[in-house]
């Protein structure tokens, strides 16, 4: 009988092979040396308040309660939310800010960890997009564009640099629940648009089956599976002998991948051989099984592993309203973690080519929506600007990008679109923009569409 | 890989006679290479020559020189620039990315040697029936590769190739058997062309292309109900309905003359688009949305064209202009619609559409109601001697869900029918217990005799005027009215235009249910108002997401200290019914019944007098009440979104940089330049487009209808491009074959059925899809078809094909979309309401896959896994991967283990006695042809290898046999099964399984 060995190898069209499944990067590629070989991105769904975290205007205090000056505003569109507003009450935050680090970044009492890794960290002040909605804004940031279709950041690395591991998917995706306000995700936030469905992100989730399906039935051993994949194998094999398709020899690939996929995912997921000290460091949150914690040091033994694409998403950023009390639930469930993977990363050697990216789908408005009290304020969606950081893997570190003006509403310095921070992400990657293209409906497609520039001064 | 192995075989075999020829050869360079800067958009970029043109690229660029002159590469300065040493000199830019092979250049330079002969773009140019057969075409292109056809196929694989192009699923057994003994292939395909299942195929396809889904899309991605357009589709197909009034139905039904109930449904595909429903959008920028996904999806689907690209900006290689892509949106612009879609269920326009079996009750109905409207006695003497016993102050009031009544005729005031109560700004009267408990979606009347100002009554979560719930006020000597969710972000709110004096008044609203401001009348003395509609976004049920909303109503106050009634309120009803007109006017006119008997009346009183004694005959009341019984049960039909034309057409502008808020000059509606005109006769509207694409001198729609028939069969499309025709798209591999399938099908009167015969009737469909090698080597992707296709199945003929393998498949055609089998909290983690997916029970779990509830954001995973569209947006290329995920999905998921285990009890029940016929039982079950004795040995193995080993371990074994709902049968031994199912289980999985050989 021929083992599982055996057959792989007598198969003629072995070579043909490495054109399926995660595969080899694109002919071409890297386009030029890469400082980084992957990344990780801590998505904080729903829109973080700039002005609560990291953007501090000292001289709000003195407005507090006044309307936002039409010279500020200029006519700018709102959403439905705060269109119908009679005024617009400019609300300071009411956290303490202060300076952290060498680099003397601010940030808030909110984010007690990322303050001790300011020096870590590349800090934009001056991002701003398009739309001024959940849905399109997180579609537009993870695709390029407002509209459904196109393919995700995940999808094109996948796509473009191939997988470094034969065991796991290139591009992972991973979901909290957060306890703030918190809006939809969608399939296509990290679906891979035109681009074969192969480079679509896996989301790997909590509970028995990480991924879909992994498990095998109850009742049916591991070493079942095995003998299972043997007959198969054969089976599969004698079709590929009589038609000499060789897709059948990537079925018979796919299937042994899917067979140690059952080990390495669990494997992967199973924290139990982490020491206490991961624990410690990552916070009390991260023993809970599907914490944005757990997902922080998940995310770290993907990176370990080689995996192209982490894409953490964190709900419940949305705070039109009691926005005090639920930021700070959310920086709770989130600022450790954040930070100790950083930390984590760094104390592995794995910073160096790892690059880590906070941040959401836009800002937050000065003024409150909905009554501003002493404790209390709102804030609605303000694509105008919204601060973001980065770390590792080529970002200069201690460095601060970008401001804004006194009411956190417009930029003033180093304006900076989500492009731009792709380009600059996939320039790190050894991946030049404009030249990592996708023919459709006769157009070269790219995730810059025709915009982004590398920001040579985030460059390390 | 394979497709570079592809180009390099396709350029060399093109060129093989040496002679060039432009549309294969030259465009495809110079459109992807050169059109960028060179193209139809050059003027705007300030750029003098352009290549897209003959015209253009040959003209004299000053001083007599020319980028291209025929015959004279030395003269061409084309020629000069792409082989500039220099890169500063050198085109295109080395800048831009862009490169120019050497093959490309050499191609350039042997097509200008030979003079360079110019051809207008192929699918321009209307199609040629050369002289030929499908073989024929075939054949000619193989044998210029030195290629032939491969022998037939087995009738085996045939018969389920056949069976899965035409219905999705696999053969029978009894099916393989009996073609194999009679040989009548020709026997099958008319069995198969007349199935029912060939319209759920063929629809499945369609949905694709139409993104059709059960949920809106974007954030919210609540439930929409469009399911009654999806059975149109299938319906259609098994109708065989010609392919070109398919088409004007769906783009113009609504428009036809004398439209009937179905070609005004079917218009519901361009309505299938993503609707936004979000509370924080500029409802304009989405209206505008809209209207570019109509005209993305119906160039793509009917003309293949990517008119998406002209939406900011000249297309860089097409010749259409910005300007023509708003001609064109000025077509499908004059929808009555909105911006905000509903957050729940459809979007107006939108129409009731009854299914078959309730258009039949309803007609029941209508007879029953007619024929005891028969039987209602005349009964003159009768009313007079009833009149006589008339008193009291009782008025007449219209019958029929009657939900609330306040009389007032002892409230201690004079009343305008009897008593009526003072209200002093303090008093509010409670209504009825549990009355007016109505929902946004819900029709019902309010009316009031009034005299004086402020609340009339109202159904509030709190005393406010700006809480959730319903309000009727006189203010100002105007009439107001409000449904609010959200004040006022979510409401409903009208008032009159003119104000009515002091006095007694009858006011009344009486509202339809749609959730729309013109869906709320306003009656004063029994006459229609005209009313603003300060605002109309209302869409949000009072119990949201399951919520509760028990607020009772309240006569005179609800709505604020400040708005309570001052002045006299009398005789207050309300309806869970929208009344009509007349009633209405007869309620105006009302008095006291016994003040009318006996006495001189106007028409309307009469009526009142007749209507109020017809009360008191049984068969009447019987009657009525089966007239609010069929208006409750037309509430239960499904509804479906359609076209519609707004009563005014709106104005189109052109969008600067296609942004909503950036308009340009106007527009006309009209078509691109570059194609044919409206035919003569038809309208310059939406209906004229539509008769305009199935017009014979159109050229696009019949090709790009067959090529897609193609792509079904054979898995890639004679243009591989199937929504791009256009100078981007590929070159077809066989265009006299595409053309001669194109006029042939549009002469046959456009008949799909036959369309699909022919094609699989050739010997080309025919050819086994056994590969060497040398086709391999030579041609990866079978483009050349020197054999037949072997694909791997679509998403829903993997899940069919294994339900109905085992016998569960419930066929069924038509109906809501159902919920089977899927992991649990996959909607939970990324949604934000309470729209979870409740699994379906019983037969819903098996239905075929076009039947799976389909939610955008959220697609079934086991469809997405297999490469299905996710519906977002229009797909009408096939699209096939071969993934690790797959596997999983096909071993572990339970949709599957249950099918298994349905195979291998009939492997035990039907497939006899010894255990080698019940494998060679399953796996023709599977598989359609008998097992080898190679493949059975390894059956064999697997079979004693999972015997053994649930023999021995009993509670693995009923682990096991746990998944699914479906009970096996009780005479079957749980270890057999058990063992059984392993097997069926890992033929599932062959590749043979989910392929098309």
């Amino acid at each position: 009988m021929m083992t599982r060995r055996g057959f792989m190898h007598t198969a003629a069209l072995g070579s043909l092979l490495a054109q399926d499944g995660y595969g080899a990067p694109l002919a071409g590629l890297p386009h030029h040396a890469a400082k980084a070989k992957r990344v990780i991105m801590l998505f904080q769904h729903g829109g973080p308040s700039q002005l609560d975290l990291f953007d501090w205007k000292p001289n709000l205090a003195k407005v507090r309660g006044q309307d936002l000056p039409d010279s500020v505003r200029q006519g700018q569109r709102l959403t439905g939310m705060t269109a119908y507003q009679a005024t617009f009450p400019t609300a300071p935050t009411v956290f303490k800010f202060a300076q952290h680090g060498k680099s003397g970044a601010w940030m808030s009492e909110l984010l007690p960890h990322t303050a001790k890794i300011a020096d870590q960290l590349t800090i934009m002040k001056s991002l701003h997009t398009e739309a001024i909605n959940h849905d399109p804004a997180v579609t537009f940031f993870q695709t390029g564009f407002q509209l459904a279709g196109r393919p995700s950041i995940g999808s094109w690395l996948s796509y473009g640099l191939g997988s470094e591991n034969q065991d796991l998917p290139s591009f992972v995706v991973l979901i909290s629940q957060g306890r703030g306000n918190s809006q939809a995700l969608a399939d296509r936030m990290w679906g891979s648009g035109f681009l074969p469905t192969k480079f679509q992100g896996v989301k790997f989730r909590s509970g028995k089956d990480p991924v879909l399906y992994l498990s095998n039935p109850d009742g049916y051993t591991a070493g079942a599976r095995r003998r299972f994949l043997d007959d198969l194998g054969q089976l599969n094999q004698m079709r590929l002998e009589e038609y000499q398709d060789p897709e059948i020899a990537t079925r018979i690939s796919q299937y042994e991948m899917a067979y140690r996929m059952q080990t390495s995912v669990p494997e992967l997921a199973d924290m139990s051989k982490e020491p206490e000290k991961t624990f410690e460091m990552y916070g009390p949150d991260s023993r809970k099984p599907g914490s944005y914690a757990a997902n922080c040091i998940l995310a770290r033994r993907l990176a370990e592993r080689g995996v192209r694409f982490i894409q953490l998403y964190h709900r419940g950023w949305d705070q039109h309203g009691t926005l005090p009390k639920q930021i700070k639930w959310q920086c709770e469930d989130t600022d450790q973690a954040s930070a100790a993977l950083i930390t984590d990363l760094k104390q592995r050697g794995l910073l160096d080519d790892t690059i880590v990216i906070w941040g959401g789908e836009f800002g937050r408005t000065v003024y409150s929506q909905g009554e501003l009290t002493e404790t209390n304020y709102g804030r609605d969606h303000h694509p105008r600007c919204f601060t973001m950081w980065a770390a590792g893997g080529g970002f200069k570190s201690g460095y601060t990008h970008g401001e804004t003006d006194d009411f956190s509403y417009n930029i003033v310095k180093d304006p900076m679109e989500v492009h731009d921070l792709n380009a600059t992400m996939m320039h790190l990657l050894g991946v030049d923009h404009s030249r990592l293209t996708f023919k459709f409906q006769g157009r070269h497609y790219r995730l810059t569409d025709v915009h982004g520039k590398v920001v040579p001064e985030l460059l390390a | 890989m394979r497709t570079f192995i592809f180009f390099a075989l396709g350029v060399a075999a093109f060129a093989a006679d040496g002679k060039i020829q432009f549309n294969r050869d030259v465009r495809p360079i110079l459109s992807d290479k050169c059109f960028m800067c060179h193209g139809p958009d050059a003027k705007t970029k300030g750029i003098a020559l352009r290549l897209d043109s003959e015209e253009a690229a040959k003209r004299d660029l000053g001083r007599g020189r020319r980028a291209i002159v025929g015959g004279d590469v030395a003269a061409s300065v084309l020629m000069k620039r792409v082989t500039a040493p220099v890169p500063a000199m050198r085109m295109p830019p080395p800048a831009t990315g862009v490169q120019l092979t050497a093959a490309e250049v050499e191609t350039l330079k042997n097509w200008i040697g030979q003079g360079a002969e110019w051809e207008a773009h192929w699918s321009f140019i209307p199609p040629v029936k050369k002289p030929g057969t499908i073989d024929s075409f075939v054949r000619e292109r193989l044998a210029r590769e030195g290629l032939a056809m491969s022998g037939p196929a087995s009738r085996e694989a045939l018969i389920r190739r056949a069976t899965l192009d035409l219905t999705g699923v696999t053969p029978t057994v009894a099916e393989v058997d009996a073609f194999l003994k009679e040989g009548n292939y020709e026997k099958v395909l008319d069995r198969l062309l007349h199935s029912p299942r060939f319209g759920e195929r063929m629809a499945a396809r369609w949905l694709d292309a139409a993104r059709y889904a059960d949920t809106n899309g974007y954030q919210y991605d609540g439930e929409r109900v469009m399911w009654r357009w999806r059975d149109y589709v299938i319906e259609s197909f098994n109708k065989n309905k010609p392919f070109d009034k398919f088409v004007v139905e769906q783009i113009a039904g609504d428009m036809l003359p004398n439209a009937t109930f179905e070609q005004k449904m079917a218009t519901a595909f361009n309505r299938n688009h993503r609707g936004n429903t979000e509370d924080g959008i500029v409802a304009e920028e989405y209206a505008v949305e809209y209207v570019v996904d109509r005209i993305e999806t119906t160039s793509a689907v009917f003309m293949g064209l990517t008119m998406g690209c002209t939406r900011c900006h000249n297309h860089k290689y097409d010749p259409l202009t910005q300007k023509e892509f708003y001609q064109m949106f000025a077509y499908f612009n004059n929808v009555p619609e909105r911006g905000r879609a509903m957050k729940y269920g459809n979007s107006p326009p939108l129409m009731a559409a009854p299914t078959e079996t309730q258009q039949k009750k309803l007609a029941a109905m209508n007879a029953e109601i007619a024929r005891l409207d028969a039987k209602v006695p005349a009964d003159v003497a009768g009313q007079r001697a009833w009149e006589k016993t008339l008193a009291g102050a009782a008025a007449w009031a219209p019958f029929g869900e009657r939900d609330a009544a306040l009389p007032f005729d002892d409230g201690g005031a004079v009343g305008r029918i009897g008593g009526a109560k003072l209200f002093d700004g303090n008093t509010v009267v409670p209504g009825p217990a549990k009355s007016a408990q109505f929902d946004i979606e819900d029709r019902f009347t309010m009316a009031a005799w009034v005299n004086g100002s402020g609340t009339i009554a109202t159904r509030k979560s709190s005393d406010g005027y700006q809480s959730k719930g319903i309000g009727l006020f006189l203010e100002g000597g105007k009439v107001h009215f409000h449904i609010s969710s959200q004040w006022e972000s979510d409401a409903l709110k009208v008032e009159t235009e003119g104000t009515i004096g002091e006095g007694w008044h009858h006011v009344v609203v009486a509202y339809g249910g749609t959730r729309m401001a013109e869906d709320a009348r306003i009656y004063v003395d029994g006459v229609l108002q005209k009313t603003k509609f300060v605002s109309d976004t209302l869409y949000r049920p009072f119990v949201n997401a399951g919520g509760k909303f028990d607020a009772s109503l309240k006569v005179g106050g609800g709505a604020g200290k400040d708005k309570r009634f001052r002045g006299l309120l009398d005789d207050v009803r309300v309806y869970g019914r929208e009344l009509r007109a007349d009633e209405i006017a007869m309620m105006a006119a009302g008095r006291p019944l016994a003040e009318l008997a006996g006495k001189k009346r106007t028409e309307l009183e009469e009526k009142q007098l007749r209507l109020a004694y017809l009360e008191t005959s049984e068969v009447w009341r019987q009657a009525q009440q089966l007239r609010v019984e069929r208006e409750r049960f037309e509430r239960t039909f499904p509804s479906v979104m359609i076209m519609a034309e707004a009563p005014e057409r709106k104005k189109t502008h052109l969008l600067i940089r296609g942004a909503y808020d950036k308009p340009g000059d106007e527009v006309q509606p009209g078509l691109p330049a570059m194609l044919p005109p409206l035919p003569a006769g038809a309208p310059n509207n939406r209906l004229g487009f539509a008769q305009w694409l199935v017009d014979r001198r159109n050229p696009l729609l019949a090709r790009v209808t067959v090529n897609r028939f193609w792509q079904s069969l054979f898995g890639t499309g004679i243009v591989k491009t199937a929504e791009d025709f256009g100078q981007q798209g590929e070159w077809p591999s066989h265009p006299e074959l595409l053309d001669w399938m194109a006029v042939d099908f549009m002469e046959s009167g456009w008949d799909v059925k036959v369309l699909l015969k022919k094609i699989m009737l050739s010997d080309t469909y025919r050819q086994s899809s056994k590969t060497t090698p040398v086709l391999l080597a030579k041609d990866p992707d079978n483009r050349l078809l020197a054999r037949g296709p072997r694909i791997r199945m679509s998403a829903e003929m993997v899940r069919d094909s294994a339900l109905f393998e085992a016998g569960l498949l419930q066929e069924q055609l038509g109906g809501p979309s159902v919920k089977p089998y899927q992991p649990d909290g996959l909607w939970k983690e990324v949604i934000m309401q309470d729209f979870d997916y409740v699994q379906a029970k019983g037969t819903d779990l098996y239905r075929r896959s076009l039947y799976t509830f389909w939610k955008r954001t959220a697609a079934p995973p086991m469809m997405m896994n297999f490469d299905a569209s996710q519906r977002e947006a229009c797909m009408v290329r096939e699209n096939r991967t071969n993934t690790p995920l797959q596997a999983l999905n096909l071993m572990n998921d339970v949709t599957f283990l249950e099918a298994a285990r349905f195979i291998g009890q009939r492997m035990i029940l039907e497939g006899g006695a010894d255990r080698d016929a019940r494998l060679r039982h399953g796996f023709r079950i599977v598989m359609g042809r008998g097992a080898s004795e190679k493949e059975l040995g390894v059956l064999r193995g697997s079979l004693a290898y999972h015997l053994d080993h649930f023999a021995s371990h009993a509670s693995e074994r009923e682990e096991y046999l746990s998944y699914g709902d479906t009970a096996a049968a009780k005479n079957v031994d749980r270890t057999e099964l058990a063992g059984y199912a392993a097997v069926a289980s890992l033929l599932l999985n062959t590749d043979e399984a989910i392929t098309k050989e």
